[in-house]
């Protein structure tokens, strides 16, 4: 993309004031969607980004300048406009950049920008098709892919000079049943770093859209949620986004270092059930929050963030590690060149433990099922989250009862983690787009079926 | 190559191509440019821990081919290459479409509102100046009380923007918008409670920032709540503060989309001229407010803006339509054509869009709540509001209310209730019109007091 010696003039402009460490990430990204409403293919559009940005350390300090324009002429005026803002001593530039090629771990077969309108549009109406056919109820459905390949390059004045290729595919699904003058809707989205091998290995579109259909059919038949407190049952896959928010936010080495984190100061400690063991784990192949190297040029890991309860591990990036005097974990991730990158989740799930499912259900007594979620959100310095359930039931004396619609999980992480009393065996992961200070970027949340002991259920 | 350049270019190829080619169309040709720079400032007791500068420059084309499909194509490098790619994946895209809407390249209006959205002034206020200001905010927050032990972020930014939309039908038009703005969340901790407050505010104005204002507001929301306890569970009246009811709006703005009520997505699809609200609810969207960078004399598609009520006395008067909807409704155009982005395709939503304020003051509204719940925060909107059914269920914060004074807080409850509900439960609306969330579309409301919702708690 750039030459080693044009880094290597940008980043000893980058240090001219006394920097004592700089930083360029150079990212040029193809992408494009296809989206289908009313049956039809409505929009189609192709993007190309392409751009660099310099970070520049001084102490704990930090500047983060990027432009379009990565011609070695751009490169070093947007340098020394991030040198310009460091106020240090007089730095002499002497970095050399030695070449390391990392390993791939995500082949991809099918290039999505290869791939053909015909076959979009065709997976398009499958899904829309699909959904349909579940019920008549079902009156609208929007089916979108979307879909980028992404080439980046970082180097640094440590003398790193690296790579790595990002492919990403996914398809979103959301179907809408209406009767009795109301509606409801379900939706899907599965994705994951693949071309659109996606579709042929992992990923049943029909199915998908069924899921979404008979979701939002489940809703339009289901009764307002009582409010109240209960214990609470979450299913697995997205019901990881109860860790997501509630905890994983706040191990985040950017909330930690400077104490805006209810886990702030508690590493040894017991924060959870001792039942409770969660991953972050960057390695794994083809997932939607993997990557080979992290956005400063970090190797992945895997990571274990709580171990039987107690915990282990924070989400470290460079500059944090440097504020926390702890080593980096290949975390540090950003949505594209426009942001300076920071500590964040890759795919975060809580480990399989060793209840039964049918069990945890049984002995539940009253309670809520959620066994779909939405979304959520937390502040990290007190803890507080929500989140959304998208397909509920009631459990009635141990037994799963009728749907509830609008129902809402709200808590503190610190308490709901100590509440957890069932694990289930059997995990697996869902996708999502987090957002945060460094953009919006893929991460996978995940979970086996657990247990809360009591919750405060939002509902009418 | 710089813009003029590159769009010459472009349109020479496409003149070229339209010899050959039956599905180029000079006149069915069109690109959105956009530059922009932007800054940022983030302090933490005193020093500089992030500081951002950009400039960014990006080219949207979009093109109405021969047989009537509209594809769209972008880039942000604007060289040789970029030209043929912009072309061959519009032409490509437009295959793909299947939709029967008849689509529009506009050739503009005779006349463009004149507005001043640009200040000079605020480009000479230096990146040190700026980091005084962020430096002065953080010092201004902690310094509000004791209890107030960090501040969680501190921030001033900045932004300037320019956009032009060039077409082959004869449009070429071009607006310029600046601002300055800042935010801070302070943490209170008295033991072991601890509560957060955020406030932010921006402007085009300078002379009109009072960061001592900001700075006690965000001190005040975290340490009003220090103390909050949970409300019990049940239907309470409410008075909505201003801020959450322009999250409100914000969240549920899409309902009043043409493009959404013609794709079924929302309950207000055909009730043009019917009542949809209480009697004292008045809803604009004007695009001409001077202290807005979501203002614009021009839409996403070149057309000519005015402000206009979408609900007036409770009644619906429009919808917002850009021009495929409207033709397909058989009205003229709202304009109220988005395109949040140079590579964004063109969408419906409003530009500065808020409940008209009376001369009702907080402590009256207060007083014609009597007993019941002030609500100043609610959270989760992404995930417990359901933009097609009018449903939300969000985690909220507030004041219980007893006698039309402020009582005691109130943390870890729920509010729930439905949006379109809410705009009939409308009991009064308040004076204290005040906006949020700058960008492409801008939200604001007065305090609204709502007759009944339902709050979980103990």
């Amino acid at each position: 993309m750039i030459l080693k010696s044009v880094a290597e003039q940008a980043l000893n402009e980058a240090l001219k004031t006394g920097g004592d460490f700089a930083e360029l990430y150079c990212e040029d990204r193809r992408g494009g969607g296809v989206g289908l409403v009313d049956g039809h293919v409505e929009t189609a559009t192709t993007m190309r980004s392409h751009g660099a940005g310099i970070r520049v350390y001084n102490g704990l300090s930090s500047v983060y300048v990027h432009t379009n324009d990565t011609s070695l002429n751009g490169l070093v005026a947007a340098a020394r406009k991030a040198a310009d803002a460091v106020d240090g001593a007089a730095g002499v530039g002497d970095i050399h950049l030695t070449e390391a090629i990392a390993a791939n771990r995500h082949p991809i077969r099918v290039m999505p920008m290869d791939v053909a309108g015909s076959r979009k549009a065709k997976l398009l109406k499958d899904m829309d098709l699909a959904a349909r056919a579940v019920s008549p109820e079902i009156r609208q459905v929007r089916a979108n892919l979307i879909y980028w390949d992404s080439d980046v390059l970082i180097a640094n004045s440590e003398g790193l000079f690296t790579g790595d290729r990002r492919v990403y595919t996914r398809m979103a699904c959301s179907a809408v049943a209406e009767g009795n003058g109301e509606s409801q809707s379900g939706s899907t989205s599965p994705g994951a770093m693949m071309g659109f091998e996606l579709f042929e290995d992992r990923v049943d579109v029909a199915e998908q859209a069924r899921i979404a259909a008979n979701r939002a059919v489940t809703m339009l038949h289901a009764e307002p949620c009582p409010a109240g407190v209960m214990p609470v049952v979450i299913d697995g896959g997205f019901g990881g986004v109860i860790f997501h928010e509630a905890c994983g936010h706040s191990l985040e080495a950017q909330a930690v270092a400077f104490g805006n984190s209810e886990f702030a100061g508690k590493l040894g400690q017991r924060i959870a059930s001792p039942i409770v063991t969660a991953i972050d784990d960057g390695t794994m192949p083809g997932e939607w929050g993997s990557l080979n190297i992290d956005d400063e040029g970090t190797p992945t890991t895997r990571l274990t963030l709580i171990k039987d309860g107690v915990l282990v591990n924070y989400m470290v990036d460079r500059l944090n590690g440097r504020r926390m005097n702890m080593p980096m974990t290949g975390s540090s991730r950003r949505q594209d060149y426009t942001f300076a990158p920071t500590s964040r989740m890759r795919n975060t799930f809580i480990a399989p433990g060793s209840d039964d499912e049918s069990e945890i259900i049984a002995t539940c007594g009253d309670g809520l099922y959620a066994k779909s979620m939405g979304g959520g959100s937390v502040n990290p310095v007190t803890g507080e989250f929500n989140f959304a359930v998208a397909e509920g039931y009631l459990i009635k004396d141990g037994k799963i009862d009728k749907p509830v619609r609008g129902a809402t999980l709200i808590g503190r992480g610190s308490e709901v983690l100590k509440k957890i009393d069932r694990v289930g065996g059997n995990m697996w992961m869902a996708q999502g787009m987090c957002g945060a200070s460094s953009g919006s970027i893929p991460t996978n949340v995940g979970q086996p079926m657990i247990r809360v002991t009591d919750m405060t259920v939002g509902g009418r | 190559m710089d813009r003029n350049e590159f769009v010459k270019r472009l349109f020479d190829r496409i003149s070229e191509r339209e010899k050959t080619d039956s599905q180029v169309r000079y006149a069915g040709s069109e690109v959105c440019f956009e530059a922009g720079s932007s800054f940022e400032v983030q302090v933490k007791d005193g020093e500089i821990i992030g500081y951002n500068v950009s400039d960014g420059t990006g080219l949207g084309f979009r093109m109405l081919t021969g047989s009537g499909r509209v594809g769209y194509a972008s880039t942000q490098i604007l060289d040789e290459a970029a030209v043929d790619q912009l072309l061959d994946g519009a032409l490509e895209n437009a295959a793909l479409v299947e939709s029967e809407d008849e689509q529009f390249i506009y050739a503009g209006d005779d006349k463009y509102p004149e507005l001043k959205l640009y200040n000079p002034a605020l480009e000479e206020i230096t990146a040190a100046q700026k980091i005084e200001m962020a430096r002065k905010l953080e010092k201004l927050t902690l310094e509000q009380d004791p209890r107030i032990a960090q501040v969680e972020d501190c921030a001033i930014f900045s932004s300037s923007d320019f956009r032009a939309i060039h077409n082959g039908s004869g449009l070429d038009v071009t607006n310029r918008v600046n601002l300055l703005g800042g935010y801070v969340a302070a943490v209170a901790r008295d033991g072991e409670k601890v509560n957060t407050g955020f406030e932010m505010f921006f402007t085009m104005k300078p002379e009109e920032i009072d960061l001592e204002k900001v700075a006690r507001r965000a001190a005040k929301e975290a340490l009003d709540g220090l103390d909050a306890v949970q409300a019990d569970s049940g239907a309470y009246r409410v008075l909505l503060r201003n801020d959450v009811a322009a999250t409100l709006l914000a969240t549920f703005s899409g309902v009043f989309s043409a493009d959404s009520a013609q794709k079924g997505l929302s309950r207000l699809k055909g009730r043009e001229g019917e009542t949809v609200a209480a009697e004292c609810v008045t809803l604009m969207d004007n695009p001409h407010l001077e202290t807005s960078a979501a203002s614009t004399p021009f839409d996403g598609e070149g057309v000519a803006t005015q402000p206009k009520a979408v609900i007036e006395g409770g009644r619906l008067n429009t919808l917002l339509h850009n021009l495929k909807t409207a033709r397909k409704q058989g009205v003229k155009t709202t304009a109220n054509a988005s395109r949040p982005g140079y590579a964004a395709s063109v969408g419906v939503a409003p530009t500065n869009f808020y409940f008209k304020p009376t001369d009702v003051g907080f402590e009256e509204m207060l007083e014609k709540l009597g007993d019941g719940l002030l609500v100043t925060d609610l959270q989760g909107m992404h995930a417990g509001a359901n933009p097609i059914t009018g449903d939300f269920s969000l985690a909220a914060k507030g004041f219980a209310v007893h006698g039309g004074k402020l009582g005691e807080a109130v943390a870890q409850i729920t509010v729930a209730g439905n949006f379109y509900e809410l705009l009939k439960d409308v009991e009064a609306v308040g004076g204290d019109l005040e906006f949020r969330s700058p960008g492409a579309s801008c939200f604001g409301s007065p305090c609204l007091l709502v007759k009944r919702l339902s709050v979980a708690g103990k």
